[in-house]
């Protein structure tokens, strides 16, 4: 639809103000762009034609194939890294492990030792019994001191007999004393 | 799945960060490093409804990145990445290239960047309001104040007022 210069110059007035739909700017470019624009319309038809100029802009062809290159060089080099993470990663998860088990066993030793010392408290559950066992046990310990003490007396019978020992030869010593005063 | 839906807006994502850029050298580059992401990420890439939308916006962060990392540096201003651009262009290109269209380019280079970003997006690529929206993660209202300013801008500076006779 050919249009004159005065509806695109009414329309030229809509894009200025920032009224006019897509389709009505591509009127505006494919008008500008063509080969009849009046001299009053140049400096439009320039900047129109300036942005159909910078739309031609584009990459070289070669692009395309180079991008693809760098894009499956890039995925390669991802791979190494997130092997090289793995590798850290089961580094620290070595780590971690033996600690766990260090922590484990020592955990065992410490219940283990933890038992032994509740099984001495707890042999009875009938605390009667406990009373007779520990009754026995007493008896036995006295028992044994009373031999120890049978044993001490007859030390003691030994001392007596020395001293009255002792004692005669003195008495003889004082006897021969007066005697020969 | 990649080469059907990723590769075809090369091209777009290009012309946007050589936008942002300045420099075609660099916005390859950034169209590579988005094609790596997008790769990367191609797992969820059923679960993105507008594909295009969403490697645009990749193609934006990154280039915003960019011209961060440059602007840290400081030792390479924008203005003089522009002038790199003629030396990277085609003999086609180069002789299209009138002074007006020179002087248009640094005219649009000159806007700030978001008014920059929301006149290519529309004026040059032709997208929706919406998807525009989309792209630059901004709102309705956002989206046509800074095309507003920036069509405005380059009307003030280069098509004379008045020069079409109403």
């Amino acid at each position: 639809m050919p249009m004159d210069s005065k509806e695109i110059g009414q329309l030229l007035e809509k894009y200025w103000n920032c009224e006019t739909s897509l389709e009505e700017e591509q009127v505006l470019r494919s008008y500008f762009n063509g080969p009849n624009v009046p001299d009053q319309l140049k400096d439009a038809a320039e900047l129109f034609r300036f942005f159909e100029n910078e739309r031609q802009r584009a990459l070289s062809t070669e692009f395309d194939h180079n991008v693809m290159q760098s894009v499956k060089k890039t995925e390669s080099k991802t791979k190494v890294i997130s092997m090289f993470r793995w590798v850290q990663v089961a580094r620290i998860a070595a780590g971690v492990l033996v600690m766990v088990a260090a922590g484990y066993f020592v955990r065992n030793e410490v219940l283990k030792s933890k038992d032994q010392s509740q099984a001495i408290t707890d042999t009875f559950s009938d605390p009667k019994d406990a009373l007779e066992e520990t009754k026995k046990a007493l008896m036995l310990i006295s028992k044994s001191f009373g031999k120890a003490k049978e044993g001490a007396g007859k030390i003691n019978m030994i001392n007596e007999a020395e001293q009255k020992i002792s004692g005669k030869e003195k008495q003889k010593e004082t006897e021969t004393d007066s005697k020969s005063i | 799945m990649f080469e059907s839906r990723v590769l075809p807006v090369k091209n777009k994502l290009f012309r946007f960060a050589f936008r942002l850029l300045g420099s075609s050298e660099e916005a390859k580059d950034v169209v590579q490093e988005v094609f790596i992401k997008v790769w990367n990420g191609r797992d969820q890439m059923a679960s993105i409804d507008n594909m295009e939308a969403w490697c645009m916006r990749i193609t934006r962060n990154l280039s915003l990145d960019k011209i961060r990392a440059r602007q840290r540096k400081a030792t390479d201003p924008i203005e003089e990445s522009f002038d790199i651009q003629n030396d990277s262009r085609t003999p086609y290109e180069a002789t299209e290239n009138s002074e007006n269209m020179q002087r248009i380019n640094q005219l649009i280079a000159s806007l700030p960047e978001k008014q920059r970003q929301v006149m290519h997006l529309r004026d040059i690529e032709g997208y929706s309001y919406n998807e525009i929206c989309e792209i630059l993660e901004l709102d309705m209202n956002q989206v046509k104040v800074n095309l507003f300013r920036a069509r405005n801008a380059v009307r003030e500076k280069f098509v004379k007022i008045n020069a079409y006779g109403l």
